[in-house]
């Protein structure tokens, strides 16, 4: 369905190329709310690409709503889960909807699992810890449920299928992961094995309460009445949906740019910068590249009419370099600050799993740092293929471990 | 009646009212597709729950998103019945409760 052309943001390849972000710095200055036609399939969509437009996309939910898909794939389609899902509901709803969410993945509740998670980093770091080349990026792909599983109490062993199945229905044009059938029962598949999954495994937890976060959320009231089983399920899918195919490409970008540059050794030798460095690996990485919305009536966006009923696609990952903002967008800087990065998104739906996703990310980099006093890119780098998830699939590294460096 | 076929067994009758009683929709075919009838993932989940419920057995959510036919349901619920011993299915022969 590509036709080629460099500018064609609908075209997978050319993001297994490397992130057009060359593509969007020219959008940004010369059509920053520009038409795509969609190669294919018809209809068309608005890219938007400066850091205010995307952020009032974003923000202004009476302007842009949420519940006719918010996923590129969705186009044209509508979404099965409008209204249903939090991505996919707009406020008022939403924010009562989205309460035992919140609550569950507050600071304080996750807090007594950093142990575990740290233990699950240990062990994703170990193949290359004494010094051996490792897949990285293959490594990384397991953060999610390293993070995830203790909390929702999830057996180890069902890790990688979850992995599986989640990068199915995010990343289904990646031939690595299509059916033979192609996307549609692609999607299909991965989306109604994760519910099945989930949905047995909740009925074991309603049965047999534990202290993990599905029976917390089983037990979870909202307006005095407990919430339904589907819903339970349903935000274990978005747990899942959420985290498996962006967490791990934070720490990725960040490696796959500060491999053998100073920077790392700079980066670990100021733990007091660890926490803004992960903000701009954040800002880096931004792997939900966009998110869609569609206009409710007619607005204006950088002086271009955006009529009603139109696809609004806001793409923050070029948000997150639009130089307005980020002085010195294309350098990695660990002391940015201030650093109001997109990556999370801004306003109403702003990831739910944010404080999960930080509280891994600090874990990580605090373990990497204490592992490997440098690392270097050993072999050649494959990217994700697909339009919404900024990231790779393979990154082999080697890393000096710093027990050698202090002996030797 | 809820089920458009010759031979009806009491389970799929049940079943079919189960389904009619989610998806508002009525008559149901023996093998048409949950999903196709309008159904989501929400809609099986809690489908999952009415089965537990009325057949005294819990059934793999798996036959539920990937074979959604009461044909294809009917057996596991029947072979999960036969597997149950008797007298803790709390299941209903003949019809509704």
């Amino acid at each position: 369905m590509s036709t080629g052309t460099a500018r064609d943001l609908t075209d997978p390849g050319l993001y297994s190329q490397g992130e057009p972000h060359e593509v969007w710095r020219h959008l940004r200055e010369h059509d920053p709310v520009h038409w795509q036609p969609n190669s294919g399939r018809g209809g068309g969509y608005w890219v938007v690409t400066r850091y205010a437009d995307v952020e009032r996309v974003l923000h202004d939910y009476s302007a842009f709503t949420s519940e006719r898909g918010t996923l590129l794939n969705l186009l044209g389609r509508g979404d099965p889960a409008a209204g249903k899902q939090l991505a996919a509901t707009d406020p008022p709803h939403h924010d009562r909807a989205r309460i035992p969410l919140k609550q569950a993945l507050a600071v304080k509740p996750l807090a007594s699992f950093s142990d575990r998670i740290q233990a699950g980093i240990r062990d994703l770091l170990a193949p290359g810890a004494d010094g051996q080349p490792f897949d990285f990026a293959v490594a990384m792909s397991q953060l999610p449920l390293v993070a995830l599983g203790p909390i929702l109490g999830l057996p180890t062993e069902d890790y990688p299928r979850l992995i599986r199945l989640a990068m199915m229905s995010t990343a289904e044009e990646d031939p690595e992961f299509q059916l033979p059938g192609g996307v549609e029962p692609t999607l299909k598949r991965g989306h109604r094995e994760i519910f099945a999954y989930f949905s047995d495994l909740v009925r074991a937890r309603l049965r047999n309460p534990g202290d993990d976060l599905i029976s917390v959320l089983a037990e979870t009231e909202v307006d005095g009445e407990r919430i339904s089983t589907g819903s339970v399920i349903s935000n274990c899918y978005s747990m899942l949906l959420g985290s498996a195919g962006t967490l791990p490409h934070v720490p990725i970008a960040a490696i796959v740019e500060l491999a053998g540059s100073p920077t790392y050794g700079d980066w670990a030798a100021h733990p007091e910068l660890l926490d803004s460095g992960i903000e701009e690996a954040l800002r880096w990485a931004t792997p939900a590249s966009n998110f869609m919305r569609y206009a409710l009536h007619p607005v204006e966006l950088s002086g271009v009419p955006v009529a009603e009923g139109d696809a609004v696609v806001a793409y923050l990952a070029s948000a997150n370099r639009d130089a307005k903002v980020f002085p010195d967008p294309d350098v990695f800087d660990i002391r940015r600050r201030p650093n109001r990065h997109l990556a999370f998104g801004v306003g109403h739906h702003y990831c739910v799993g944010s404080h999960l996703a930080r509280l891994a990310l600090r874990l990580l980099f605090t373990e990497l740092f204490a592992t490997f006093s440098s690392i270097e890119v050993v072999g050649e780098i494959e990217r994700m293929h697909s339009t919404f998830l900024a990231g790779f699939k393979r990154v082999p590294v080697a890393g000096v471990p710093r027990r050698a460096t202090v002996e030797g | 009646m809820a089920v458009e076929a010759a031979q009806q067994t009491s389970v799929q009758e049940r079943l079919a009212q189960l389904w009619t009683a989610r998806l508002e929709i009525s008559p149901i075919g023996l093998d048409d597709d949950f999903f196709e009838l309008g159904g989501d993932s929400l809609t099986a989940a809690e489908l999952q729950g009415d089965i537990d419920k009325e057949f005294g057995v819990e059934v793999s959510a798996t036959t539920l998103f990937l074979s959604p036919t009461i044909t294809e349901l009917t057996q596991v619920i029947e072979e999960a019945v036969a597997a149950a011993p008797s007298g803790t299915t709390g299941a209903h022969p003949g019809g509704r409760q």
